[in-house]
């Protein structure tokens, strides 16, 4: 039997552009993050408060991941930022790829921070680096603090992970404690910060979050003027 | 849950290899040889069913110069390694602290790989020309 070698990477034609996209942030200057949860989480619903708060100090803006349709685009329009629409068709995640002319636009229009909403989906988001700073997600008390360890991938990913829908917590089983135990197994050391969307708990602290990571990138850009365009 | 373009990915990495090298004991010219077996390296944290990835490659090589061969997984063990106390020990219950001395400083080690090691050609075979 003749063995031939030929160690190729299954992701590599995604993680070739994510790297691209990667080049491109550091060149022009704009912080991107990448925003994952199940469907319902309340992404959007964060995005509603984070958005105007960032937009104080930057300029802001979003790509917008969705199976079909333009109802979370909708909603985040008054927030007065380039919104762009990705339509996925089927597909369960955004890649690389889709998500490359959008940046691309951003940094044109002069944006120093993106946000990238995904596709709601605890899988396969987690599988496909966009090339972004960093990854936040999202884990509503509705959900259950079992979600941890149920998707392991996702939690160790994200740089920072939010639990959502605080409000609710004692109208459910949800344990703050457990949830927080099984993030930091899966994920040691990540950031864990808990919010209200409905009543606004706690979101001073995602964006004091967010500020800190975007002044780090960003003064990192500075010190290699080399390729900054804007 | 996205195998079919994964199992794309493996064939066309697998084909990119075939075409672009010289192998031996193949003429030039005499179009690519016959695979018998594909190793893949899936690591216990690669999100991969190798089931789906395993029939998604059953279907998409079918008309490829590739049907017939064998996908063969070898799974990597899910390990970390401690920038504490450098030892690399094993992930259990999906707890990625450090097992020897507990540090919550490790890196992923080994279990994310997802990737094409070898291929086994048939003795001598060869395929028809390539489309």
């Amino acid at each position: 039997m003749h063995e031939i070698d030929v160690k190729a990477g299954l992701l590599e034609p995604n993680d070739a552009v994510a790297r691209e996209n990667r080049g491109l942030l550091a060149e022009r200057g704009l912080y991107a993050v990448n925003l994952m949860s199940a469907p319902g989480s309340g992404k959007t619903s964060l995005l509603e408060r984070v958005l105007p708060m960032l937009a104080e100090r930057h300029r802001v803006g979003v790509i917008e991941g969705d199976i079909v349709g333009s109802a979370d685009k909708d909603r985040l329009d008054v927030f007065g930022g380039p919104v762009h629409q990705i339509n996925t068709g089927a597909a369960c995640h955004l890649d690389a790829r889709m998500v490359h002319h959008q940046l691309h636009h951003l940094a044109d229009d002069g944006c120093d921070v993106a946000v990238i909403e995904n596709v709601g989906n605890l899988v396969c988001p987690a599988e496909f680096d966009l090339g972004e700073d960093d990854a936040v997600m999202l884990l509503s008390v509705t959900e259950g603090h079992d979600k941890p360890k149920k998707y392991p991938l996702m939690f160790r990913r994200a740089d920072l992970v939010i639990v959502n829908k605080m409000d609710l917590l004692d109208r459910t089983d949800f344990s703050l404690a457990a949830a927080v135990a099984a993030v930091r197994d899966v994920h040691p050391g990540v950031a864990v910060l808990t919010t209200s969307c409905r009543t606004g708990e706690g979101i001073e602290d995602v964006v004091a979050w967010l500020e800190w990571r975007i002044a780090t990138k960003l003064a990192a850009c500075a010190a290699q003027p080399a390729g900054r365009t804007s | 849950m996205h195998e079919a373009g994964i199992a794309l990915n493996l064939i066309e990495a697998v084909l990119k290899r075939l075409a672009g090298e010289p192998v031996d004991r193949v003429p030039p010219g005499a179009g690519l040889p016959r695979v018998a077996a594909i190793h893949v390296r899936v690591g216990e944290l690669a999100g991969v069913s190798t089931d789906a990835l395993d029939f998604a490659f059953e279907c998409l090589s079918a008309r490829t110069p590739l049907a017939g061969a064998r996908l063969v997984f070898d799974p990597v063990p899910l390990t970390v390694r401690c920038e504490a106390c450098g030892q690399t020990t094993a992930v259990e219950d999906l707890v990625f602290r450090c097992a020897a001395c507990g540090s919550e400083r490790t890196r992923i080690a080994s279990g994310r790989e997802l990737e094409v090691r070898t291929l086994e050609l048939e003795e001598g075979a060869l395929a028809g020309a390539r489309d």
